[in-house]
């Protein structure tokens, strides 16, 4: 009952800040961009004075599966990137401000007050992802070839456990730290760690989250799924359900005033 | 009757930075609290340990028969100086979602936040307004409303009119005052008149230490001091030297035009500079004795 008050809130909060709009709306832009840019890129060239006489320069045909990861490449680096700002102050903001002083001196319990964010983030994300691959996807079938509907589900399905993982390391910085901006500090410089331990190490961490998107590459070019991406999706999903459960530990150890 | 609030060697530190040091008291049901102290005297700190938002470093909280230091969030409620809200929610919404947070059904909760909104005088058109239009004054009553929404057993209020205008002041005062029928209520401040004006008893800080406790009878007839101030329609310096010969008179100072008189007795010498007085038809036009004011007071316990 009281979970539900709280997510109730969160949503309500999105809706009316509008993350509700302008999330979905920048994920389905990231999503197209690459899609869309890269079939019309003869035109573009034309259109600004064109390759110079005598130039011969071959544009790639792109297969529909290759089209579909050049969308997951820029959900990687700025799709993150939104992910972040949009989550860096959702508790850690409450505390500066002041206004968790208000909630948490009522009978709340910790674990509500965290995952409530958490899966309402969580929310708010996986639907921002369905649209934007879904224009993508739609993008990808009428100008470059058939990519069927399952295989979108399956790069949705696999893609948004990366997502969480995300939205998982930004809760977890914000049950540390007061300042938003850390919040984002930290959260982008774990990511990066994560992913120069992963291409150093890549003999040794064959399931790294960060190897996600390599793991989708393989299952539409293989048109199954192996083992390594459903190994590499349990070891994302249990880092970040891990995450939750130390963000609250740390939230309970934190002092909510001074 | 079992204590409402039971605190015994409660302490907070930072580091080696002691805020609170060791203060022990306690207070029974339906009472009103003052806790007074200067600036930095620890009053903060110590009723947001009180509410469950920090700590103790030492030190134990017991809330009627419970067990000690545990959760008692469900029996408070709480206001800090500055509240904040979601100031993106209306104040009946904020209201009503602190009444869920309480545990108060969706009905209960919004039933009592309308009961509420009435008691703490913000109208039906003001309440469905974002919070972030609101004044000080409302954020203030609405912040009290938010407190009291599950009708806790203890009221703890940080500085709640510190921050107001007179006309706001006066307002969240009288509902105090309305509000202590109900409940305990336990409110910090550093503005005197306040203390004396709605509180049963008081609890004296300073650098994080209980200097003195009481009610206000008790403290005032501890501390008394036996002055007599006189004032006369004519100038006091030529009645100093006759009150001054009086046996229970131990000494006189001019102060502005009045003359004020310690005494051996007071009682003895009341009557005799009376008779005096009646005596010799000295046109008086005050005579007052002055009772320790909770400043004076306060200002003699703190530079003890």
């Amino acid at each position: 009952m009281q979970w539900s008050t709280l997510f109730q809130k969160e949503l309500l909060e999105n809706w009316r800040n509008k993350k509700w709009i302008w999330v979905p709306l920048v994920i389905i832009l990231l999503s197209i961009m690459d899609p869309i840019t890269n079939y019309f890129l003869p035109q573009i060239i034309e259109s600004v004075g064109g390759m110079p006489d005598g130039t011969v320069f071959e544009l790639p045909d792109f297969s529909p599966s290759e089209v579909i990861m050049m969308s997951l490449s820029q959900l990687s680096s700025l799709g993150v990137l939104v992910i972040v700002l949009l989550s860096m102050g959702t508790i850690s903001g409450e505390r500066k401000s002041g206004v968790s002083e208000l909630i948490l001196v009522k009978p709340v319990s910790y674990s509500n007050y965290i995952t409530s964010k958490w899966l309402s983030l969580l929310l708010l994300v996986w639907l921002s992802l369905f649209l934007g691959l879904l224009m993508s996807w739609y993008y990808t079938n009428i100008l470059y070839g058939t990519l069927s509907f399952v295989d979108f589900t399956k790069v949705f399905f696999f893609y948004g456990i990366w997502l969480t993982l995300v939205v998982s390391l930004s809760i977890f910085y914000n049950s540390i730290f007061k300042s938003s901006g850390l919040v984002a500090f930290f959260t982008i410089l774990t990511i990066m760690i994560m992913s120069i331990i992963t291409k150093i190490f890549h003999h040794v961490l064959d399931w790294s989250p960060n190897n996600l998107s390599i793991y989708i590459q393989e299952m539409l070019t293989a048109e199954k799924i192996n083992g390594d991406l459903w190994a590499t999706s349990g070891v994302a999903l249990a880092i970040s359900v891990l995450l939750v459960l130390v963000s609250i530990q740390m939230f309970k150890r934190k002092e909510m005033a001074g | 009757m079992v204590a409402l609030l039971t605190v015994e060697k409660l302490t907070k530190k930072y580091g080696t930075k002691t805020i609170v040091d060791q203060i022990s008291f306690k207070f029974g049901h339906h009472k009103c609290v003052a806790l007074i102290g200067p600036n930095g005297a620890g009053k903060t700190t110590t009723l947001r340990t009180l509410a469950g938002l920090l700590r103790p470093t030492e030190g134990t909280i017991q809330f009627e028969s419970q067990a000690k230091n545990q959760d008692i969030r469900s029996w408070i409620g709480y206001l800090p100086q500055y509240p904040s809200f979601h100031s993106w929610m209306t104040g009946k919404e904020f209201l009503t979602y602190s009444g869920r947070l309480a545990k108060l059904t969706k009905i209960e909760a919004a039933t009592r936040a309308i009961e509420l909104l009435k008691v703490v005088g913000i109208s039906e058109e003001a309440s469905n307004e974002r919070i972030s239009r609101y004044s000080g004054g409302m954020k203030q009553r609405l912040g009290i409303a938010q407190a009291i929404i599950h009708k806790p057993k203890l009221l703890i209020l940080d500085e709640p009119v510190a921050s107001l205008d007179p006309i706001g002041r006066r307002e969240v005062l009288v509902l105090m005052e309305q509000l202590k029928q109900e409940m305990t209520i336990l409110f910090s401040t550093h503005i005197l008149n306040d203390a004396e004006e709605v509180s049963d008893e008081l609890l004296l800080l300073n650098k994080g230490k209980i200097i003195e406790s009481g009610s206000l009878q008790d403290l005032q007839k501890k501390y008394q001091t036996t002055v007599i101030k006189l004032e006369i329609d004519d100038s006091v310096d030529i009645y100093q030297e006759k009150i001054n010969a009086l046996e229970s008179v131990a000494n006189t100072k001019i102060e502005r035009g009045a003359l004020f008189i310690s005494t051996v007795d007071l009682k003895i010498a009341r009557e005799e500079i009376l008779t005096l007085a009646a005596k010799e038809h000295w046109p008086i036009t005050t005579f007052s004795i002055n009772r320790a004011s909770l400043e004076d007071m306060f200002m003699r316990v703190v530079n003890n």
